[in-house]
């Protein structure tokens, strides 16, 4: 077992990872500058450039918060009592029927890798928010870094002006996720691996230059708050600074790709495709990000999917949005050669009743629900798992929060169960109890 | 009378009741849409499992009647024939021969469900609205329709006769008592009049009385104008639904009713369910009472006293109020207004040996309302 430090160097266990640093520096020195818009502007060599795209993995995760309803996407019993209004419909794998609502991901379902037998404890969000995107239960005072955060110290570079994990999402709010995205994201890997968050508005705020101020001024301005704050740190021994400088470096390293962050920027074709919603246009974001170079990037929409009321009335909206990005979004990842080193995780925390509510609505429902994965190490056209003819309980092959970690992990190269190496930390592993990853996703 | 069920308040005073229960069904699933036969001896209730049901509203026995291949969402009794129209999540109208039990004929009237139907006064028209509600713009603005929202058919032959164009979806219909207008609202609060004569739109107008968009965490559009219908003189609109909220899936928006004078240009608020007198929850049914001096707006009760309330027609005000601890989706007198029947649901259950429990529900009132 590989052990893990917060430095995100020596000790990170992708063997790319080291050689990306170097490759970074060496294209850095000989271009003299980090200036860049795009990945190719990260490398002065334009064949180190190519040749840590070529390596570089990936990661997106359609954040489906507030928790979709299994039975109206992946696992629709359309026989059942609880089924709903919308049919299922035959999809590309015999005997496999998506919602009617996912026509497109019908379509592609040979090249999908579907969890039907998700099963899990928390019954509200905050509490599956942060067990889904942290992969175990709290441990006070201790903060296990979220899925982002691991990925992209795993799959990025410090150096990088790219953010490594990038969070798109144009809500400020959204109830327990709002609570949740003011927390700890990066925990004891340390503020660096927090994320970019781009919310609100396409493009970030605060990170254009000002006009009347040249680019050596702003070096010059940025030497000298880096020289002083860095002696500040090192003096006072301070966490607070540290992580401020780390902030500090992302913002100047935004300055420079801010327009990878600007919608209008992106071929109106393509904007048209993915379809006019926030969270169409913020995946066709992240495409172009990872496309960039971007390790990790995170879609969300705020708390969208919570549908205690209007259920059969939204859902008839937002599924066949998600419908229609999962469909582009892989297709244009496989267009670019990048389906194979990009794994896609489409998910919220948590699934829905299969009974309705006096609203018509689903609530919270742990106990079985689906996901979907697609791209690096991920088999194609697999449903695993399944539940009874309503829907209630999984009764084949139950997976969890630690199951689906292994899972990510182990798709992407890494070692699910490397222990974590931090002075003054009881051990830690990435996934902890040593669960087994869900083999029948996996490829090879 | 069942205990279950007392008046409220009007705001100072309790009122004596007019509005009181005879008796409660059950249904194996929800109904949305309730039509009642003279006398009011039974019931015709469209429901979640399809089904089209004659309900005995003394005893409780019910047969069907017809079905459809999806929830059953409108129901229409016809004196004239003795025969029901249906509509249904299938996108289908259906006309059923009440007395052989048979079906008479099924028009495709929409790629998508049939939110609502309503037929004229003098049994000539059926109309159906539809429109699924697809993202159509960064705040998931609707898009435009892709098949007319608003259709009218011929009762007699099931012919297409009108095709009306508005932005889905469409959720409420209604016809002027004289048949020659149909009204539909949708869920961005629009409503639009046609004149089946000249076949032109004779108005059009917004309110932002009915829809919420969610700033908390439902980052979209919700709600709309679930119901509404003319006035006995055909001169107001009143529109039925919920308020607007910050959180739309708390469900808590205010029951709102509003009233236009329609054929003023542009149309004019005439008035509203007055802020004292309401609580919260989502409005589905607004009927008048035959004679006309009262109407009654039925939905579900999130909080507050009532989810039943009859109003005065002159004033608007609250005349009685009643919690029926039912979310009702569809309302809907006897002739003689002496009974209301109220349609609805209770939350999915199931038994202790996971079996679902009936969930739909049929309550029956006698009423000296004028």
């Amino acid at each position: 077992m590989r052990p893990l430090t917060n430095a995100g160097g020596p000790g990170c266990s992708v063997p790319e990872h080291a050689m990306h640093r170097r490759l970074f520096l060496q294209g850095a020195l000989a271009s003299g500058a980090v200036s860049m818009m795009s990945w190719s502007g990260l490398f002065g060599l334009e064949a180190l450039a190519q040749q840590a795209k070529r390596e570089q993995k990936h990661c997106i995760l359609l954040w489906l918060c507030g928790a979709p309803s299994q039975f109206e996407t992946w696992d629709p019993k359309p026989k059942s009592l609880y089924g709903g209004p919308f049919r299922s419909i035959p999809t590309k794998l015999p005997g496999v029927h998506f919602s009617e609502l996912m026509p497109g991901c019908a379509e592609i379902a040979d090249q999908l890798a579907v969890v039907r037998s998700m099963k899990t404890k928390p019954n509200e969000h905050f509490q599956a928010i942060d067990l889904l995107n942290r992969g175990a239960e709290p441990r006070p005072p201790f903060v296990r870094p979220t899925l982002g955060s691991v990925l992209g110290q795993q799959l990025g570079h410090l150096e990088s002006a790219i953010p490594n994990f990038i969070l798109l999402d144009p809500c400020p709010e959204g109830n327990e996720f709002k609570s949740f995205k003011a927390g700890n994201w990066a925990g004891w890997l340390g503020a660096q691996y927090a994320p970019v968050r781009a919310g609100g508005t396409f493009a970030i705020p605060d990170v254009q230059r000002v006009a009347d101020m040249t680019t050596e001024d702003h070096e010059a301005r940025a030497g000298l708050r880096r020289f002083l704050g860095k002696k500040y740190e090192n003096e006072r021994r301070s966490a607070a600074a540290a992580s401020q400088n780390a902030v500090f470096e992302r913002v100047k390293g935004l300055m420079s790709c801010a327009d990878l962050f600007d919608l209008n920027k992106l071929p109106s074709k393509d904007r048209e495709r993915y379809g006019p919603g926030a969270f169409a246009q913020h995946t066709l974001l992240a495409r172009n990000l990872v496309e960039n170079g971007a390790p990790f990037v995170m879609v969300a929409n705020g708390m969208t999917w919570d549908c205690h009321v209007f259920q059969h009335e939204i859902y008839q909206m937002l599924v066949p949005e998600l419908d229609r990005v999962i469909v582009n979004l892989l297709k244009d990842l496989e267009e670019r050669g990048l389906l194979d080193r990009t794994l896609v995780v489409m998910m919220g925390e948590f699934g829905r009743t299969p009974w309705l509510n006096t609203s018509r609505g689903r609530d919270h429902y742990p106990d079985a629900w689906s996901l979907a994965l697609a791209g690096h190490g991920i088999r194609r056209g697999v449903v695993v798992g399944a539940t009874d003819e309503d829907g209630v309980e999984v009764i084949e092959k139950p997976f969890n929060e630690k199951n689906l970690f292994a899972t990510i992990y182990r798709a992407l190269g890494m070692d699910p169960y490397a222990e974590y190496e931090i002075p003054g930390l009881p051990t830690f592993h990435r996934v902890e109890e040593k669960a087994e990853p869900i083999h029948e996703v996996l490829r090879g | 009378m069942k205990t279950d069920e007392k008046p409220v308040k009007d705001g100072t005073s309790e009122v004596r009741p007019k509005i009181e229960l005879l008796a409660e069904h059950m249904l194996p699933t929800a109904g949305l849409a309730v039509a009642v036969l003279p006398e009011a001896k039974h019931v015709i209730v469209a429901c979640f499992d399809g089904g089209i049901y004659q309900v005995d509203t003394g005893s409780g026995a019910r047969t069907e009647v017809g079905r459809h291949d999806n929830y059953a969402s409108g129901v229409a009794y016809l004196p004239q024939s003795n025969e029901v129209i249906s509509a249904g999540y299938d996108g289908a109208l259906i006309w059923h021969d009440l007395e052989k039990r048979t079906r008479i004929r099924r028009v495709e009237a929409h790629r998508f469900w049939s939110w609502r139907m309503a037929v004229s006064a003098d049994e000539r028209w059926v109309a159906s609205v539809t429109g699924a509600y697809r993202a159509g713009g960064y705040r998931y603005e609707p898009a435009a329709e892709t098949e007319p929202s608003v259709k009218v058919f011929e009762v007699r032959t099931g012919a297409l006769v009108h095709s009306f164009s508005h932005v889905p979806p469409v959720l409420s219909v209604a016809f002027s008592p004289d048949g020659r207008h149909v009204a539909a609202g949708n869920l961005m609060g629009e409503v639009r009049v046609w004149d089946l004569e000249t076949v032109k739109m004779v108005a059009s107008w917004t309110t932002a009385g009915f829809t919420s968009w969610g700033v908390i965490k439902s980052h979209h559009y919700v709600g709309g104008i679930f119901s509404m219908t003319f006035s006995l003189d055909g001169e107001s609109l009143y529109l039925a639904g919920m308020g607007p909220m910050g959180d739309p899936m708390a469900g808590n928006g205010k029951q709102h009713w509003e009233r236009y004078a329609w054929r003023e240009n542009p149309a004019r608020k005439l008035g509203e369910i007055a802020d004292a007198q309401r609580g919260n929850g989502l409005m589905e049914a607004i009927v008048f009472h035959p004679r006309g001096g009262h109407f009654v707006m039925a939905g579900r009760l999130a909080q507050g006293k009532w989810n039943t309330g009859a109003f005065e027609t002159a004033g608007g005000g609250l005349v009685q109020g009643l919690d029926t601890k039912i979310r009702v989706t569809g309302a809907g007198f006897s002739a003689n207004g002496e009974r209301l029947c109220l349609v609805g649901a209770v939350g999915q259950e199931r038994t202790k040996e996971g079996k679902p429990k009936d969930f739909g529900r049929v309550k029956i009132y006698r009423c000296s309302l004028g």
